[in-house]
């Protein structure tokens, strides 16, 4: 019992802390928070502890996204059974392109990941716009039913689901973690021929690593549509492919909660920039050149060390794993 | 299918091939050399679109608009180089990538914010058609396409017939030998980064007539230079030339037999020819060292 809490405490703690800011802080925003750092997380993931740069995570999203779309405009009404849809659907298209794409090198998985951004754009827009309606996108918040306990149609109840969703997917990153295949999925961005050595297959990790990440990005899509309750081409428009790795490497790269911190320094940099300047894309370029050139720990990799010291003091210093690099 | 139709699609295919090239040439080359990604590339693209509209209205030639975009790319090219990539050659590939497309992103911004972001129109230099084979085809198509059979004859000649042609070959094999034989190479690297600029911008400002300049149009040729780029194999000339004829062609036929089938078709052929070979056409298995 008490290593279990010892083991939760540190994500308790921080959405414990986002939970509490919701009282003073504006509740869209807190919403836009844990739903954006979900989508971060499995970015950080594949970047940080597998050495995939992926451009192409708002393909991955836009997959959730109108999966659950799909389901609440033309089959159902229950917004959970659309979000059981959605990671469906992500978790069946990652595991299609997965096999074909992690046998590519980082540089042309890179490519071919924001190639395949660009194609489910024009598949969205242009070759499905019978079923996804174009450029106007889908509608259906009209179309969500009202659940008993939690009711999603309501956003302060959609915050308690966020919120318990993001806790579950923390925790699962960070059993990821402490497993063997966390220490595979290292390994093979380190060094490929040693893990070959010990018997492990390179394509098989990167493979689980590869789907485990996307099926998370498509659950942030899957939450995405029901909260906004519409879905566009617009989510997978390749100038926002850079969002999700610009706030991986804000945040610092492959920590456990670097993309919860990624996520709250942009989201509330874009809310207070975007009233005094209208051009958010100069801003997001800029400061993606200048976090890269001041050397890319990122805002919880410079933090945690510290933060580890101010603990170590108290008693429960060893609690704080998941940022130890 | 009408032939006339078929000829028409050719030539199309042909020029679309053509600006698919000359963009490609600067990303492969400088993976090649420098073992960056630039994908920047498609910023000097815009800019050099920009610039050919920019110059063709105020003077009323094309041309010297075409000229303007690619020393405005160059240069902008330079000052990247200088100021950015000069910092990152050291760092790993995804590193180069991260960065190059943040300078892309905020290049988009700094181009939305001097032009705006309705997307403008360039005037035709020529409006006249010429007959083959029965078929009126735009006089301007052909000559963009000799435009890019040009400027390949022209690297051929650069990269096998001068010192610093051949220095830039021979530092595709092995930078540090080139480096030992007291070449400069950081200089090599700004000249081939410089090239790869202005070939880029030459894409934009022979592109431009062709469809409405607009800020988003960098990222709106993306897929098509990746997928060449992937098809004919990182760092590679020929590859890059073969593969854009290809992506050329399917883009244009496909599209005369059903629309969407012009941006699936080709990338269908990029998944089939990575299952097979994961480097593409020509790609060597040169890693960074």
């Amino acid at each position: 019992m008490v290593n279990a809490f010892k083991w939760w405490w540190g994500i308790l703690l921080a959405f414990g802390m986002l939970a509490a800011a919701r009282f003073f802080l504006p509740l869209p925003f807190v919403n836009e928070v844990l739903i954006f750092s979900i989508y971060t997380i499995g970015c950080s993931f594949l970047l940080g502890r597998v050495g995939f740069i992926s451009f192409g995570q708002p393909a991955y999203l836009a997959f959730g996204a109108y999966g659950t779309a799909f389901y609440l405009f033309y089959v159902g009404t229950n917004p959970y059974v659309g979000i059981l849809a959605g990671v469906a659907c992500g978790f069946i298209c990652a595991s299609i392109v997965g096999p074909l794409f992690v046998r590519l090198r980082s540089d042309y998985f890179a490519l071919v990941n924001l190639a395949l951004a660009v194609i489910v754009f024009y598949m969205m827009q242009k070759v499905l716009a019978e079923y996804t309606k174009g450029d106007n996108g889908l509608w259906f918040l009209t179309n969500i039913a009202s659940t008993p306990v939690l009711n999603l149609g309501r956003s302060s109840e959609f915050f308690i689901f966020a919120t318990l969703v993001a806790i579950a997917v923390w925790g699962l990153y960070k059993y990821l973690d402490d497993t063997i295949f966390g220490a595979c999925c290292l390994a093979t961005k380190i060094n490929e021929a040693k893990l070959q050595f010990l018997g492990y297959s390179n394509y098989k990790v990167r493979l689980l690593a590869f789907i485990v990440a996307n099926t998370t990005t498509a659950l942030a899509g899957a939450l995405y549509a029901v909260y906004l309750g519409s879905v566009s081409p617009e989510i997978t428009a390749a100038a926002r492919a850079a969002d999700p790795v610009v706030v991986t490497i804000l945040g610092g790269v492959g920590t456990l909660f670097g993309p919860l911190v990624g996520t709250l320094a942009y989201t509330a940099l874009r809310d207070v920039l975007s009233k005094f300047i209208g051009n958010w894309e100069l801003f997001v370029g800029f400061i993606l050149v200048f976090i890269m050139l001041a050397g890319e720990k990122g805002l919880w990799g410079s933090a945690a060390p510290w933060l580890q010291k101010l603990f170590s003091r108290g008693k429960a210093a060893d609690a704080m794993g998941g940022e130890r690099r | 299918m009408d032939p006339q139709l078929l000829i028409s699609g050719v030539i199309f295919g042909l020029s679309m091939a053509s600006v698919y090239f000359l963009m490609s040439i600067g990303l492969s080359l400088c993976f090649g050399l420098m073992r960056i990604i630039s994908l920047d590339q498609l910023l000097y693209y815009s800019v050099g679109a920009y610039l050919a509209y920019t110059v063709s209205v105020v003077s009323g030639n094309v041309w010297l608009g075409v000229l303007a975009g690619v020393v405005v790319s160059g240069m902008t090219a330079l000052v990247v180089e200088r100021f950015i990539f000069r910092r990152i050659y050291e760092r790993e590939l995804t590193f180069s990538m991260i960065t190059s497309f943040g300078i892309l992103i905020g290049g988009v911004g700094v181009i939305k914010a001097i032009w705006g972001v309705v997307p403008r129109p360039v005037r035709m230099p020529t409006p006249d058609l010429v007959t083959i084979f029965g078929t009126e085809v735009p006089v301007y198509r052909l000559m963009v396409v000799g435009i890019a059979a040009l400027v390949y004859i022209g690297i051929w000649l650069f990269l096998n017939k001068t010192i610093i042609g051949k220095a830039i070959r021979a530092g595709i094999e092995d930078v540090e030998h080139v480096e030992g034989l007291g070449i400069n190479v950081s200089r090599l690297f700004t000249i081939t980064f410089v090239i790869a600029g202005a070939l880029s911008g030459l894409a934009g400002g022979l592109h431009a007539p062709l469809i409405m300049v607009d800020p988003q149009m960098g990222l709106e040729v993306l897929a098509f230079v990746f997928m060449v780029v992937i098809i004919g194999g990182l760092g590679s000339i020929k590859g890059t030339l073969v593969s854009s004829l290809i992506v050329g062609q399917v883009v244009s036929i496909g599209s005369l037999i059903y629309a969407p089938l012009a941006l699936m078709a080709p990338f269908a052929i990029m998944l089939l020819i990575l299952l097979v070979k994961p480097t593409g056409l020509y790609g060597s298995t040169m890693v960074k060292k």
